[in-house]
């Protein structure tokens, strides 16, 4: 028995030590059913290498895993307003543009109102819309607005995102604020509008609404618009819409941390999503947009023709991108809190 | 004189309470439909699916190596810490005593925060081997404290009379000791190995790039909504167990006879 | 030949060094840690800002905190009271069962505990689904309407809570009604007791061990839970331990989580203590004389 433990023990020490090594891996830190699987596959025989996807459910929670020290990531998809912070506190490198040629098809218009317009340091991965979204058949009257947070006779079938600027920014666009404002009565009266909503909500939940949705579970929820139209494919009865006060546009980009092992092996991942192809297949399978003018054409004309994802001008005005607000990032953190809070 | 009926009762509800959410998974997981509301027929179609989700089996396959490892270590260390707490009855035994019976109630929050806080102070890179070290520390407490129970009964003075006969200590160990330990060593390596294949709390403070355990890979499974695949991979899960229990319990049987 | 002194001294630290040196190098530090990171700052861009303050300790004073421990409490105290309850009857049932029987019985309790316990909670969740099966039950006997949540607020906490927990209860007071002297109970009604009164003057007492851990191990465990209030709770559901994880994880606040989780380790040690200097009489390696 003392010689089966110890081989035991060496076998487990072998194996722990991760013994195996063929080829290069790339490692993947992103949002969870963010990338086409067969894209991915295509990457991985182009280029002989395997890619490990490890996902997080949002940038916080991201980021303090790589503060806390969690090496190993090579390229990282943060939202917009995280790519500043990281990029302030050193944890990016530069990228280089003659690894990139597929970057001259990145949409221009876009990167007018992004924060790294020059792609120094990130590339623009996938545009986001929040909205809300209701099964049909249930919500009698149905309007994209705000207001539907206030109907009582959907009281605790309905959510919205467990994330403090996305649902005080609802509530601040709804008021007819901007979502970075860092006016205290402005957000004071936008805690007090969440309060009144968190009413007749069930729960503030960042993922588990679209399946809560298309099951029946909730009714009306708060969600991004990528989300919604992929679980569109399972129940008919859901409705999109993007709120006539205003919402939040948000942008993922792709990073590399300055740590990555596989600098070249990453700048090729981010030049693959960018082929036009691949960038239009990736859109048409997540349904988010990929802010890439060449990959436009190669749409189907259900893609273009959804408000939900190449909304009219009128209504992409109202759009607000969501920024950083450093320090007075705990002004909302205090909101936060007390909407958590109140009874 | 008669018995009251209540404690039975009683005790059939809560058998009946423990199985009927397993049950209601197992039913669901040959259920066609996608969502569990109404049976859309019987279809192994969720089975076909899991058996293609390359990420699932490779958390399955961490959290194995991290608890079989785990359990090497900690079934060592425990054995050798409730022999210590059973034969001796020093001051330095009521420390080491209260040092093993605490991680066994506290939260295991704090566990997983305080090991955070540790591993960043050390810049130790997080993965594999930080859910390893964790995992130990809290088996240690589990293994001893079954070891223990199991050495109530034992005599040292046996030991005693070993020696005497011109045993070395490590023979008197390994041929009296030992061998009468061995069910209680068994018991808490399978209670390790459960509880570290288990762990959620604690491994998801800890756990870096590419060290995901089946736990954390159901968290987020659960949180995106594939429920069929969850409820194929659970009653996967649990008929494994039960073949591993049945088996187990005929060793025994085998072993005492 | 009798060993000599210093000889056993080496021997019983030899045996000791093991498990004392991991866990003082594993609990003890990492513990310690949590509340040395509470007298740190907090760096805006989550990091743990450099030097000391007590300002971390000051914003414990947070006016949101106490509806949310007290919540804590309540719902921890809640769930052993439902366990003992449960358990008491259980492990009464499973001690007087035939020896055959006990072992059967046993196994029966412990393999759902075997299967991934956030596969149970989830389990529950397709329970209590608006439209599932226990609804539609409760619809059928009338004792609810159709627009009631069964998810998603403090009761279905509480529920899965017990769910949760009971096994750990359950274990400790079969482990002692094992042991227990049955026929002390034939001797209290021979003697004239009713079954109820002598349930609770001879059986209870005499199991007061079993309960005892039963108590700590399903109480303290739950105030520090946050998984099954983050899964089946509503907004108004949050559990300290919640909170905790959202300092760490979305507020990327370590002081502040650290002071948080000093807190609570205080709470929890506390109990523990008290049981101490309360059990220290009947250790029992203190009953053994000139060793």
């Amino acid at each position: 028995m003392k010689r089966s433990v110890s081989g035991l023990l060496l076998g487990a020490v072998c194996l722990l030590s991760g013994c195996g090594r063929a080829g290069k891996t790339l490692h993947v830190y992103t949002w969870a059913d963010y990338i086409k699987p067969e894209l991915v596959a295509r990457f991985e025989a182009q280029q002989g290498c395997r890619v490990v996807i490890d996902t997080f459910d949002s940038n916080e929670s991201m980021y303090a895993k790589l503060k806390a020290g969690a090496t190993g990531y090579d390229i990282v998809f943060p939202s917009s307003y995280m790519v500043k912070i990281m990029h302030a506190q050193g944890m990016l490198q530069p990228l280089r543009p003659e690894w990139l040629p597929n970057l001259r098809h990145v949409d221009r218009d876009y990167l007018k109102l992004a924060m790294d317009p020059a792609m120094e340091h990130s590339v623009p991965y996938m545009l986001t819309y929040t909205g809300i979204a209701c099964l049909k058949s249930k919500v009698a009257g149905f309007e994209p607005s705000w207001a539907m947070f206030e109907r009582a006779d959907l009281k605790s079938r309905m959510t919205m995102l467990n994330d403090m600027r996305e649902t005080i920014g609802a509530a601040l666009k709804f008021l007819g604020y901007s979502l970075n404002t860092v006016n205290d009565a402005e957000l004071a009266a936008a805690r007090d509008v969440v309060l009144r909503w968190k009413q007749n909500l069930a729960k503030f939940e960042n993922e588990q609404y679209k399946t809560g949705l298309a099951s029946g579970e909730f009714f009306l929820v708060h969600g991004y618009s990528g989300d919604i139209m992929q679980v569109k494919a399972e129940n008919e009865d859901i409705v999109f819409a993007l709120p006539r006060e205003g919402y939040s546009i948000s942008c993922d980009d792709m990073v590399i941390l300055r740590q990555a092992r596989e600098v070249e092996l990453a700048h090729a991942f981010i030049n693959f999503l960018h082929d036009p192809e691949v960038a239009a297949e990736n859109t048409e399978f997540i349904q988010y947009l990929c802010p890439n003018a060449a990959s436009y054409e190669k749409l189907s004309a259900e893609i273009r023709s959804n408000p939900s994802i190449f909304p009219p001008p009128e209504i992409r005005a109202k759009g607000e991108v969501i920024a950083d607000l450093g320090a007075d990032n705990a002004k909302y953190v205090k909101v936060w809190d007390e909407i958590k809070a109140g009874e | 004189m008669k018995r009251s009926r209540l404690p039975l009762v009683v005790l059939a509800a809560v058998l009946a309470f423990f199985y009927l959410p397993i049950l209601v998974l197992v039913v669901n997981s040959f259920n066609a439909a996608r969502f569990g509301g109404s049976w859309g027929g019987f279809s192994l179609i969720w089975y076909r699916r899991l058996l293609r989700q390359r990420e699932i089996w490779q958390a399955l396959e961490n959290s194995l190596l991290i608890a079989v490892g785990a359990t090497a270590v900690s079934a060592v260390v425990g054995t050798t810490a409730a022999i210590a707490l059973h034969r001796y009855a020093t001051r330095l035994q009521r420390l080491h005593y209260s040092l093993i019976y605490t991680p066994l109630v506290i939260p295991e929050i704090l566990m997983g925060m305080s090991l955070l806080l540790f591993f960043v102070a050390l810049g130790l890179e997080l993965g594999r081997w930080t859910i390893f070290l964790a995992h130990v520390t809290f088996c240690i407490s589990y293994v001893a404290m079954v070891v223990l129970a199991r050495l109530q009964d034992f005599d040292f003075a046996l030991i005693e009379a070993a020696r005497d006969l011109g045993a070395s200590a490590w023979v008197a160990a390994r041929r009296v000791l030992l061998p009468l330990l061995a069910p209680g060593i068994v018991a808490g390596g399978l209670l390790a190995f459960t509880l570290s294949v288990d762990d959620f709390v604690v491994t998801f403070f800890v756990a870096g790039p590419g060290a995901t355990t089946l736990p954390i890979r159901i968290y987020s499974m659960i949180k995106h909504g594939s429920p069929p695949l969850i409820n194929a991979l659970s009653t996967l899960l649990l008929a494994v167990t039960f073949a591993a229990v049945s088996v187990s319990q005929r060793l025994i049987k085998r072993s005492a006879s | 030949m009798k060993r000599r002194p210093w000889q056993r001294r080496r021997d019983e630290w030899l045996l000791t060094l093991p498990s004392l040196g991991w866990l003082l190098l594993l609990f003890v530090i990492p513990t310690a840690l949590v509340f040395a990171m509470a007298f740190r700052p907090v760096d805006p861009y989550g990091g743990i800002g450099a030097g000391w303050t007590l300002a971390t300790l000051r914003s414990l004073g947070n006016p949101n905190y106490p509806a949310i421990v007290w919540r804590t409490l309540w719902i921890s105290a809640a769930t052993t009271v439902f366990c003992v309850l449960l358990a008491v009857p259980a492990g009464y049932g499973m001690g007087r069962a035939p020896a055959a029987w006990r072992s059967r019985l046993l196994l029966l309790v412990i393999v759902p505990f075997w299967t991934s316990f956030l596969i149970r909670v989830f389990a529950w969740k397709l329970l209590l689904h608006p439209e599932g099966p226990i609804k539609r039950l409760l619809l059928f006997l009338r004792l609810t309407e159709p627009g009631a949540p069964l998810l998603y607020c403090s009761a279905a906490v509480l529920l899965v809570q017990v769910y949760t927990f009971l096994p750990f209860a359950i274990l400790p007071l079969y482990a002692a009604a094992e042991k227990f002297d049955f026929s002390l109970l034939e001797a209290a009604r021979d003697l004239g007791a009713s079954r109820a009164t002598a349930f609770r003057r001879v059986f209870l007492p005499g199991v007061r061990r079993g309960l005892l851990t039963a108590v700590l191990m399903v109480f303290i465990p739950s105030l520090g839970s946050y998984v099954i209030p983050d899964l089946v709770g509503g907004t108004t559901s949050e559990m300290l331990g919640n909170k905790i994880a959202q300092r760490t994880f979305v507020d990327r606040n370590l002081p502040h989580a650290s002071g948080l989780s000093a807190l609570l380790t205080l709470a929890v040690l506390a109990p523990l203590a008290a049981m101490w200097l309360l059990q220290r009489q009947r250790a029992p390696w203190l009953a053994k004389e000139g060793e």
